[in-house]
């Protein structure tokens, strides 16, 4: 356990027992599929068995004649949308291919597109009525692999798909959707100037985001149009805002409330069932209840994207990086929008690079829409280029954290993506692992030690929070934020220490729509920061209505009133003799001294610094079976300030973990039909338990000055460097460059199988 | 008044300014900047509000807000929109 900050602050810094813990350890907490409204009607989507194939028809007449069956629903159901990209470059958004993706139209774009939807009062009506849907298809061939998409023979998704980015814009229709490219300096120069040029080429596999809850909601649509929903989301503003979009219906007319979650990643930033059971529910005049099974949410929900890479890096002898180049090729799955752009900025971003370029293909191929998962993109790219980084230190004999010492990102640094780095805190990674007991320890036959670093850049954006102080002088604290790694305890922490409370008389809660501001969703690593900074915002302006209320009941000027250790004080013996007014004493007077006490504060949180992770691990690699087992996992982040270390802690573990899970096991594996084979956790390998060692986080704390209690993201960066540092280990304990991943046991047997490089 | 050096990206650049990247502009907020810009190629105020991520001085905002302050000197870079997990 860390020991983190223990003077600064009362509260921050401490590990109290999170508000949510009690619900959920004895199983009341209410999830996506736990809500029940009297006659709510089972919701069933009827999905493609096919990769591609055109629909040439769908009759629904029989299964709408079906007793128990109250609406059946096509894509030709949900109103039309405009072919264009709104919004930035990223996350620009075309909802002719949202509304495709939520329910398909002229094609099925892979196993497990929706297709049609059914609203029945039971499930077994329901799986009736799908029996009785008459879908005529034109069974297409399909394309998998990003690198035969785009292959000019490939099969092509859209036929009218020309790759935006590129100029002149190509004459002919392909599967490349955009091209990007970012530059600093002169590649060439910095090659020519280096001892030592490495290249190699990599493979990642898509991987799911693999949260235990499936996609449930729950939607009903009164007679004057009022819509209410029910969901496990990471974003119930973005869910309201989608929905309402794909349905055309006003926005303040739909109120959604955030479910408990059972984990997100990234996965539960967009919408999937949401607008199927609202149409549905509007449709029958019932409430609508969706529940994902777990073979829908692997085939139809977006896991992350796989990719094809080539990273070359150059650098003198003595350690100093020259140059570095990268070419990304992402699945972006059915539609356009994989996360290529974060990884095209994010590859070489710990580095300090004169010379740096970057080229980022976005592919669809028959897949399920690659959805953002945990530091969308950056990933990725940091398995090709730490991997290389690894190869080039070895070349030069320098140890690598010293190697990225050398080079390391500091506040000036310019960045492939225009601006000078303005925070640091990456050099603090490499040393605390460097100063780590365990880095020198010395390892035996077939181990290794690997090294590698991430960088992420961490969120801010709008937030809403209000305050209310109770008749009793307790606090509730509500903000739009739904709760996934603790922002509850996070949100009870920073309100406390504002107000100089104690913990236990804040009571924070996320509430829905209509109770609180619009706040984007719970990603990106930015609750605790933009959220967090609309808390302590809130928190003092109560604070200052507080003082207000105790200057009228004193009958002294408000500059008179301190507020100190949760009281109410005169600033000076010159105000009067008064003994101290607690926020109970104060709250008791609320009616006289202008009724109510409560204060909202909404923010567009701007500065927020960007995330350093720095990891090793030592593995043992069995060279017989193959398998890796992984001894020691030590991983450093900067974290800021960390509000509850308990929970930045598990931000670390849990993002190293899901690290593992892409290094050594998870893929998508389809058969040659282009359907998936392992659609179910017994054959899609998640790590568990008795695959994992102990992983120690190291908290580093680089306080970012712009946020009242310095706080920084932490919630990502730490799945970056993972992958990388498990195949650097492997190559230390076998002498074999892996290159492709899940790095399982029989390509490490095939690797071991041939001489090494 | 303060100058600030504004820089697009080069894709924004190529679709909104004929290729021109970077301006002087004499500005106390990012409100100025934006006001500047618009002047001069009309209609670039709402893109840059709507599809970029703002960095000043080396300091990301996901989103560009008037009232962020800028000093004699501050760099201000739009860059593409950034999107996390």
């Amino acid at each position: 356990m860390n020991d983190v900050a223990p003077s600064r602050y009362k509260w921050v810094g401490t590990r109290p027992i999170r508000p949510d813990g009690v619900p959920k350890v004895t199983g009341r907490a209410m999830y996506g599929a736990d809500l029940a409204y009297p006659g709510t009607l089972y919701g069933k989507v009827v999905r493609s068995p096919h990769a591609h194939a055109r629909i040439r028809s769908i009759n629904t007449e029989k299964a709408k004649a079906l007793p128990g069956v109250k609406a059946v629903i096509t894509g030709s159901d949900f109103p039309n949308q405009i072919f264009e990209y709104i919004g930035p470059e990223r996350v620009a958004v075309n909802f002719w291919h949202v509304t495709r993706n939520v329910m398909a139209r002229e094609k099925a774009l892979y196993e497990g597109h929706a297709v049609a939807a059914i609203a029945a009062i039971s499930k077994e009506i329901a799986e009736e009525a799908e029996a009785l849907i008459e879908i005529d298809y034109e069974v297409l061939p399909h394309v998998i692999d990003v690198d035969d998409a785009m292959k000019p023979d490939a099969p092509l998704l859209f036929e009218d798909m020309i790759t935006r980015g590129v100029e002149p814009a190509p004459t002919k229709p392909s599967n490349v959707s955009k091209r990007l490219e970012f530059a600093i300096g002169d590649v060439a120069k910095g090659f020519k100037e280096a001892d030592v040029v490495i290249e190699k080429e990599f493979k990642t596999a898509a991987v799911h985001q693999a949260y235990i809850e499936p996609h449930a909601t729950i939607a009903r649509v009164d007679a004057d149009g009022q819509g209410e929903i029910w969901a496990s989301s990471q974003g119930h503003f973005v869910v309201r805002a989608l929905t309402a979009k794909l349905l055309n219906m006003p926005v303040g007319d739909l109120r959604v409330t955030p479910a408990e979650i059972g984990g997100g990643f990234g996965g539960k930033t967009v919408v999937y069932i949401e607008p199927v059971a609202t149409l549905l529910a509007k449709l029958t005049g019932r409430p609508v209840k969706i529940v994902m099974s777990r073979d829908e949410v692997f085939k139809a929900s977006g896991p992350t994207s796989g990719s094809s890479m080539k990273v070359k890096i150059g650098v003198k002898k003595d350690g100093t990086i020259t140059a570095a180049e990268g070419t990304f090729k992402f699945q972006a799955g059915a539609f356009p929008g994989s996360p290529v752009m974060n990884a095209c900025l994010c590859a070489f971003a710990p580095y300090v690079v004169e010379n740096q370029h970057t080229v980022g293909y976005d592919v669809v191929c028959n897949r399920p829409k690659s959805a953002a998962y945990r530091a969308p993109g950056s990933p990725i790219s940091a398995f090709a280029v730490e991997s290389v980084m690894d190869m080039c230190a070895k070349k030069i004999g320098m140890d690598p954290v010293a190697f990225r010492l050398k080079n390391a990102a500091k506040v000036g640094t310019p960045m492939i993506y225009g601006p000078k780095l303005g925070h640091g805190g990456y050099i603090e990674t490499l040393e605390a692992l460097q100063q780590h007991p365990a880095y020198k320890t010395k390892l035996g036959k077939n181990q290794g030690r690997g090294v590698a670093s991430g960088y992420w850049f961490n969120g801010g954006g709008e937030s809403s929070a209000t305050v209310q102080i109770n008749a009793d002088g307790t606090i509730l604290v509500a903000t739009g934020s739904p709760d996934i790694g603790g922002s509850r305890a996070s949100m009870a922490l920073m309100a406390a220490e504002t107000f100089g409370v104690d913990y236990k008389n804040v009571r924070a809660i996320v509430a829905d729509t209509a109770s609180v501001g619009y706040t984007h969703v719970t990603g990106g690593s930015r609750v605790t920061f933009a959220t967090g900074t609309a808390v302590v915002d809130a928190s003092k302006k109560a604070i200052d209505d507080l003082r207000a209320r105790a200057a009228m009941i004193w009958d002294v000027d408000v500059d008179g009133v301190v507020w100190e250790d949760g009281c109410a004080k005169p600033a000076s013996s010159n105000v009067g003799d008064f003994k101290p007014l607690s926020l109970r004493e104060i709250a008791g007077k609320a009616a006289a001294t202008g009724g109510p006490i409560t204060a909202a504060a909404s923010v567009n949180a701007g500065g927020q610094a960007p995330g350093f992770a720095s990891q090793f691990c030592d593995v043992e690699v069995d060279p017989e079976t193959g398998k890796v087992t992984i001894l020691r996992f030590v991983a450093a982040q900067d974290v800021g300030t960390a509000i509850h270390p308990s929970y930045v802690e598990g931000q670390i573990q849990g993002g190293v973990v899901q690290g593992i899970g892409w290094a050594l096991h998870e893929e998508y594996i389809y058969n040659p039909k282009g359907q998936m084979d392992n659609a179910g956790f017994l054959d899609y390998r998640c790590p568990v338990a008795s695959d994992l060692p102990m992983i120690e986080p190291l908290l580093v704390e680089v306080p970012n000055p712009v946020h009242p209690y310095g706080a920084k993201g932490v919630g990502e960066v730490n799945i970056c460097p993972p992958m990388a540092a498990i195949a650097n280990a492997i190559d230390a304990a076998i002498g074999r460059r892996m290159t492709e991943l899940p790095m399982s046991p029989p390509k490490i047997r095939a690797a071991l199988d041939h001489s090494a490089d | 008044m303060t100058t600030a050096q504004v820089t697009l990206s080069s894709g924004f650049s190529r679709r909104y300014t004929g290729g021109r990247r970077e301006f002087e502009i004499e500005a106390r907020t990012l409100r100025d900047v934006i006001r500047a810009l618009d002047k001069m190629y009309p209609g670039l105020g709402d893109h840059l509000e709507e599809e970029t991520t703002v960095a000043i001085d080396g300091a990301i905002h996901d989103a560009p807000g008037y009232f962020q302050k800028l000093r004699q000197g501050s760099e201000v870079f739009f860059i593409p929109k950034l999107e996390g997990g």
